[in-house]
């Protein structure tokens, strides 16, 4: 009679056990929150009748929606800017290897961080409170927002940048600003104009909804057409919205696989 | 002395050319942005007496409702994300190239994940709001949706970059369809889908914070409360409470993601 064959050990998998945990958790969360799947499949009905609604968009007001989302795409340019200058001269402080010293790293390092903490509507309120309504509030909300995250990745490019690179300069008794000019920024403008391009995708989206705290742009009329009920005009601010959008990605992914 | 490494010293024409294109563009579209040298002169003191109104003490006896709020805004990006995950996992197998049944699925699901990722989060929960009523339910539809479109784009990214071998060798063994993408194409793909599923959380979390402007619960509804009455004493804590959790959850999902990554 022949051995069986000596199997290796079946290997211990925890996937049942955390698959548990997670729905134990979200089930949790759903309690605490009072949710019910039975509202939601009786307001399915309520939801479909209600999308319906938007069926027929009312393009009368269009002219008008334009000039509202030039003031949307405006501020989002302007935002990008401001993030550029701003994130641009905090990225080699918060670059390991290019820092002056630890304390200055670590100070640009958790600025970026908070300014990328806040969520930009948040900061769009209290510019709104302090200057007033308009877009430049929304405009220092996006910069100041977005200036968080191209601080954070240009500094992590120049972190990546060959060491050989820095050093060639330094060794030729370049200074510090130097340094930045013609070795860092140099080595990641590729990358750092794929991150600028990302940042102005995500401001237009994020300009069309400043208006809602008073910042500018189409997102206040949407609210207000909204309040109102009407819903052929909504219907077709959320058209024009989603156009523009659109264009807006098509145009920037097109440009990113353009830089490789 | 900043000298450009150029035979004349000059900085490259590119550069210039660039840089005056932006200004331009700038300087055309100031009026509509209403930014002058009188507002931004103005600006400056405006925001310094701001701030001054923000150095107060903190309302302590807020404090409770304060973290009752943030864990609902916890809560509904975990509730959100997972409903997306579950949603996204097939449309993104259906839009990934190399595994859609057909071109035109692929084609057709890309575009829907394109279309339903396009407007922000608030849009969608404004519209919401207005279909079911206030409350965290329509925060937590709107954060799903727009997930939904953002992680089956990565994930479809993520399933197209796999190694192809294993996916020919299983498939060579006569499995199936649903066999080769069970055991060849998604445990590959498992490490980026987990680090994006981190990611967007993150966002959620940050998304979430804001929903409440609109009524679709969250601390925002607080928030702008705060504002509105002028109790800065509340918005501080408020606002430093979103920046400590964001921050943890962003180092925490930033650590589980490198150990994730690299095995």
């Amino acid at each position: 009679m022949a051995e069986p064959p000596v199997l290796p050990p079946r290997p211990r998998s925890w996937l049942p056990a955390w698959a548990a945990a997670a729905l134990a958790l979200l089930y949790a969360a759903g309690h605490d929150l009072e949710l019910s799947f039975e509202d939601l499949a009786y307001g399915l009905d309520d939801m479909v009748e209600y999308f319906g609604r938007y069926r027929a968009p009312d393009f009368a007001g269009v002219p008008g929606m334009l000039v509202l989302m030039m003031q949307t795409l405006a501020t989002a340019f302007w935002g990008t800017m401001l993030a550029i200058v701003l994130g641009g001269l905090l990225a080699p402080l918060a670059a390991r290897n290019l820092s002056p010293a630890r304390w200055t790293y670590l100070t640009a390092r958790e600025l970026l961080n908070l300014m990328r903490a806040m969520p930009d509507l948040l900061l769009a309120l209290v510019f709104v409170a302090a200057l007033g309504l308009g877009p430049l509030p929304g405009v220092l909300a996006l910069g100041v927002h977005t200036a968080g995250f191209l601080g954070k990745f240009c500094a992590e490019s120049m972190e990546r940048v060959e060491p050989g690179v820095y050093d060639g300069l330094a060794a030729t008794g370049a200074t510090l600003p130097q340094r930045i000019m013609y070795a860092a920024w140099p080595s990641v403008l590729r990358e750092a104009a794929g991150y600028v391009l990302v940042i102005l995708d995500r401001n237009v989206r994020m300009g069309a909804v400043l208006g809602l705290v008073g910042a500018g742009g189409i997102g206040l009329a949407l609210h207000e057409t909204l309040r109102l009920f009407d819903y052929a005009r909504s219907s077709a601010l959320i058209l024009v919205m989603l156009v523009t959008i659109l264009a807006m990605d098509a145009l920037s992914s097109s440009l990113r696989r353009r830089l490789g | 002395m900043l000298r450009f490494p150029t035979p004349d010293g000059r900085p490259p024409r590119s550069l210039v050319l660039v840089a005056l294109i932006l200004a331009g563009l700038l300087i055309a579209s100031a009026p509509l942005v209403e930014v002058n040298p009188r507002s931004l002169v103005g600006a400056g003191p405006r925001l310094l007496e701001f701030l001054g109104h923000l150095w107060v003490m903190p309302d302590w006896s807020y404090l409770p409702d304060l973290g009752r709020r943030m864990l609902e805004t916890i809560e509904m990006a975990v509730i959100a994300t997972a409903i997306a995950l579950v949603l996204s996992l097939p449309l993104a197998v259906l839009s990934a190239r190399t595994v859609s049944p057909h071109p035109w699925v692929f084609a057709l699901g890309r575009s829907l994940l394109a279309l339903i990722r396009a407007l922000p989060e608030l849009v969608w929960a404004l519209v919401f709001v207005s279909a079911v009523g206030l409350g965290p339910l329509p925060g937590i539809l709107a954060l799903a949706v727009v997930t939904v479109g953002f992680m089956g784009k990565v994930f479809a990214e993520a399933i197209e970059v796999v190694d192809p071998r294993p996916v020919e060798g299983v498939a060579a063994h006569g499995a199936r369809r649903w066999q080769v993408l069970g055991f060849a194409v998604l445990p590959q793909a498992l490490p980026d889908l987990l680090g994006s599923t981190l990611y967007v959380l993150d966002h959620n979390v940050r998304a979430a914070a804001i929903l409440g402007l609109v009524g679709a619960g969250g601390i925002g509804y607080d928030m702008v409360m705060a504002m509105r009455l002028f109790e800065y004493d509340r918005l501080v804590p408020i606002g430093a409470a979103i920046w400590l959790c964001v921050t943890l959850l962003d180092r925490a999902s930033h650590r589980l993601r490198a150990r994730v990554i690299n095995g």
